[in-house]
């Protein structure tokens, strides 16, 4: 669910223009292969997901959904997954708000710095901000740890990041960005027209705040839990690498572990898939009922000004909560990971004499796997986003400049995606491609799969956004005056969007490029990648070369982060969060 | 119906031209290889074509051996043979999972598995999964650490001990299993397993041999679970917990020679040993080779190569790590890998209640 953030939520529909003129021939095949891709990469792998669950093959039965809600490790796991959810729902919206009230609407000092830091906490690959924070807040070794234990008399902690509690801490400090993001475009779009007849009616400031602006934008903030909620139901990384020591279960870890087990156990894997699928279903129904309730509100009135409000002597203590935030949620991860990645052991403090590049070379030089990983994530990642891309310029173009019958059914099933977690994807896509005689499994080519069925709706909502601000007349004109369908998508089309479509581009690439959650189910021997050889290495204990390797994704993605950043800025149509 | 105590020490102490009592095990359980259909390629060592080797080209290996170890293995043999090895590392249950994964979509990337968990081998010896092959290494082996249809063989054998940190415990270490189970230990203990259940089977066979007391009582000091052995001897290393119980041995001992403040030891009421073990893949596109490389990796210089990163080798003309007494001198707790097979899943559930946490079940 990373990437831009649709302000009607990852299912919002649009609607279409007027009907158009149905074509075929070259246009009909370039659009039928997009269309049957997308079938074959999200389609296929559901059914089967749904088949496998009730026992197909070889028989029906609901023997499975039994076998989940019976047994303990099961039902442990679902209490504790929906305790995350809530937990991380209301963190985000602990700190969220307070952050987003303080950037779009007070003259805060460095506003715009909190601003772009939460942007980084949240393209920072959540597993890898656990690590970070093993190395943080381990309970013994832990770098914070051992600094308060000057000031503390304890053996251990006082800080233990190994329980439910540290875990809602380092998922609420990724996922609160979603609460974040919404709520501050709901607040820069609050007309201030209102909380100014408060304050003519002598309403003290502080009561303006609490009762005209937050109901005003109170769909927004829930929406935005919500979507935080459900995308912490979703992760793997962070539930497994903190999870599993803290003896801490929850769905994403349990499908694992019922495939990574001998024999694996497809049906309950698949059961236990539908499970979560149907958390994230209502979640994010529920989620949509919100967004659309904005209705009611003042905001997205063109005419409305937003005013910035002094904020006197609470302009302190407000920037120390902001910089506290992004300092835990940004700034330590990261900054300790650099640290580390330059360490010679992470457990002995920084000093020249710990100081070293090896850990470095190693990564990017000397280690098979690493080495292998960082070549295998930049082509499948490459690979991934052309795909989506083609796959998404197709539907978006099905559903913008074709009447064709169904096309609405298309769009749906190219968002689709976004509600599903990934280890729910790779289930289904092992069980599909365990049984086809397409011979993909154990190849690289099942992850190509999973990374284009996983973001092709990021690259459709992209493309569907540009195209609309490329008015249809302008290829008709170009029908019109002879030139054939190809020519004028190629000739006039493709260069009016190319900004919008090369953020479709990376905002696939971007997180293929780090991805987890599914490939940990589908890699095999060769085809390992970076998130892959983050993962093996930290079981095996070599935390300075995870980090070094760490920091070299985070680079990218934060590089490519700011293209993104930076070519929408240059498209009128905004799309600010990354 | 069981790999005996007696019988594995008896192999070691008498090499293979006894036979043992015990030593029909595995083969009641498993098929006659006349129920296997004809596989491809070399059916023993002395029919493996080398030129054939070399024209395929590689070989894949999935391992649950330490990575240090098997690039060593691995890089005499590319060497000599200009044959690359690829190699898949996880832990036990993902390599099984991995290969029995591959083998229900009717792939065959894998040409050969080794697994610190014979019961997964047999489990792959059950589905068919396994090529037999009469491995020149048979006569350096216990007959009743190698299955009599030439499917899977031991490679080497580790023994679950007791790692602790010196600095803790230099005047007064623990000595005894029985010892770590009281309430000074509360806090103070370490042990591992991954999500999937790897640590299970030597806890298992603590239990079998020594009573689900002496379990309960450990899981009682709310000892720290971390994934892997590696990480377990950091957690020592640095002094974060005081002593590891069920730690590998080879991992335990690389530490000390490393000169690292830990030292460890076989407590006198037994010692589980794990047996690894490793065998061709029937459908393997690359036979040559594969068995090339299984024969190079069980043979006497192979097996050298383990004994240095610290493991037992199964031969009986391969001596132990450099300082660790040799296997006859200990008390080995064994585990009957048929009975482990049967009930894993019942045995990760008792786990799961227990310890708590993701055991795979």
């Amino acid at each position: 669910m990373r990437g831009a953030l649709p302000a009607g939520g990852p299912f919002g529909v649009v609607p279409a223009p007027e009907a158009r003129v149905r074509r075929f021939g070259l246009e009909g095949l370039v659009l039928g292969v997009a269309v049957i891709l997308l079938l074959l990469l999200v389609g296929y792998p559901l059914l089967w997901l749904i088949l496998a669950a009730f026992g197909l093959p070889p028989e029906f039965g609901i023997e499975y959904f039994v076998r989940v809600f019976t047994r303990s490790q099961n039902y442990d796991a679902l209490i504790n997954t929906l305790q995350l959810a809530l937990g991380t729902g209301a963190v985000s919206v602990a700190i969220g708000v307070p952050l987003a009230w303080a950037t779009a609407r007070t003259d805060m000092r460095l506003r715009n710095v909190v601003h772009a830091l939460v942007a980084l906490s949240y393209i920072t690959p959540p597993y890898l901000t656990a690590l970070a924070y093993i190395i943080l807040f381990g309970p013994d070794a832990g770098q914070f740890n051992r600094v308060l234990r000057m000031f503390i008399e304890v053996d251990s902690g006082p800080v233990n990041i190994f329980t439910m509690g540290g875990i809602i801490f380092v998922i609420g400090i990724h996922v609160f960005a979603f609460t974040y993001f919404l709520t501050y475009s709901a607040l820069r779009s609050v007309d201030s027209s209102l909380e100014e007849s408060a304050q003519i009616l002598g309403t003290r400031r502080w009561r303006i705040t609490l009762s005209v602006t937050l109901p005003l934008v109170a769909p927004a903030i829930t929406g935005g839990a919500l979507l935080a909620a459900i995308d912490s139901l979703a992760l793997f990384g962070p539930q497994a690498i903190i999870g599993t020591p803290a003896q801490i279960v929850f769905l994403p870890t349990r499908i694992y572990a019922t495939i990574g087990s001998y024999p694996p156990r497809w049906a309950e894997a698949s059961a236990l898939s539908l499970v979560l699928v149907v958390l994230t279903v209502i979640g994010l129904a529920v989620q949509r009922g919100y967004l659309e309730r904005r209705s009611y509100v003042t905001v997205g009135g063109r005419g409305g000004r937003t005013t910035r409000i002094s904020l006197g002597a609470w302009r302190w203590p407000l920037l120390l909560f902001c910089l506290a935030v992004v300092f835990f949620s940004a700034v330590a991860p990261i900054g300790v990971l650099v640290l580390t990645a330059f360490s010679k052991s992470w457990a002995d403090p920084p000093s020249l004499s710990n100081f070293t590049l090896a850990h470095f070379a190693t990564a990017l030089f000397h280690d098979q796997v690493s080495v292998r990983s960082i070549v295998n994530s930049t082509k499948l990642a490459t690979m991934a986003a052309a795909v989506a891309l083609v796959i998404g310029a197709s539907v978006a173009y099905l559903d913008l400049r074709t009447s064709v019958r169904g096309r609405r059914l298309l769009d749906y099933l190219a968002v689709l995606p976004l509600g599903l977690p990934g280890t729910v994807m790779a289930v289904g896509i092992l069980l599909a491609f365990l049984r086809s005689p397409i011979p993909i499994y154990g190849t690289i080519w099942i992850l190509l799969v999973a990374y284009v069925a996983r973001f092709v709706p990021l690259a459709t909502r992209s493309a569907n956004a540009t195209f609309r601000q490329v008015d249809a007349s302008l290829e008709e004109a170009g029908r019109i005056t002879g030139a054939s369908w190809w020519v004028a998508v190629r000739r006039i089309l493709f260069p009016l969007a190319r900004p919008g479509l090369l953020v479709a581009f990376l905002l696939v690439f971007i997180p293929s490029f780090s991805e987890l959650s599914a490939t940990i189910l589908l890699y095999g021997s060769g085809t390992e990648t970076i998130a892959i050889a983050i993962y093996r290495l930290n079981d095996l204990g070599q935390i300075e070369v995870v980090s070094a390797l760490a920091v070299f994704t985070i680079a990218v993605v934060l590089v490519l982060s700011a293209l993104v950043n930076l070519l929408s800025n240059a498209t009128s149509e905004p799309r600010a969060q990354v | 119906m069981r790999i005996g105590r007696r019988s594995v020490l008896e192999g070691f102490a008498a090499g293979s031209s006894v036979t043992i009592l015990g030593t029909g095990t595995i083969l009641g359980s498993g098929l006659g290889s006349r129920a296997f259909a004809q596989a491809a390629g070399p059916a023993e060592a002395s029919q493996i074509d080398v030129a054939k080797a070399k024209a395929e080209g590689k070989v894949v290996l999935y391992t649950s051996l330490d990575t240090k170890i098997v690039d060593a293995v691995i890089a005499p043999f590319k060497e000599k043979y200009g044959i690359n090895v690829e190699y898949f590392r996880g832990g036990a249950s993902d390599v099984a999972s991995k290969v029995l994964a591959e083998a229900d979509a009717g792939r065959a990337e894998v040409d050969m598995v080794d697994a610190s968990d014979l019961a997964a081998l047999l489990l792959m010896k059950d589905r068919k999964l396994l090529k037999p092959f009469k491995s020149d290494a048979s006569g350096a082996i216990a007959a009743n650490l190698r299955d009599p249809d030439g499917t899977w063989i031991t490679d080497r054998l580790t023994q679950a001990v007791i790692q602790y940190n010196t600095r803790e415990f230099g005047a007064n270490p623990p000595k005894s299993w029985a010892d770590l189970g009281g309430s000074p230990w509360k806090g103070r203990l370490v042990f591992f397993s991954s999500a999937t259940g790897d640590g299970a089977p030597r806890i298992y066979t603590l239990a079998k041999h020594l009573g689900w007391d002496l379990v309960k009582a450990l899981a009682a000091t709310k000892p720290l679970r971390v994934q892997s052995p590696q990480v377990l001897t950091q957690v020592l290393e640095r002094g974060e917990r005081g002593a590891g119980f069920l730690q590998n041995d080879n991992i335990a001992w690389r530490s000390k020679e490393q000169g690292k403040p830990t030292d460890y030891l076989f407590p006198a009421e037994g010692v589980p040993t794990e047996l690894g073990a490793c065998g061709l893949l029937a459908r393997s596109s690359r036979p040559h080779a594969a068995a090339l490389f299984f024969e190079w990796w069980m043979s006497p210089q192979g097996q050298a190569i383990l004994v240095e990163g610290g493991k037992y080798s199964s031969r009986t003309d391969v001596a132990p790590p450099t300082g660790s007494p040799p296997l006859s001198k200990l008390k080995l707790l064994t585990l009957d890998p048929v009975e482990y097979k049967k009930d894993r899943a019942k045995i990760l559930d008792q786990m799961t209640a227990i310890f708590g946490g993701e055991w795979g079940s």
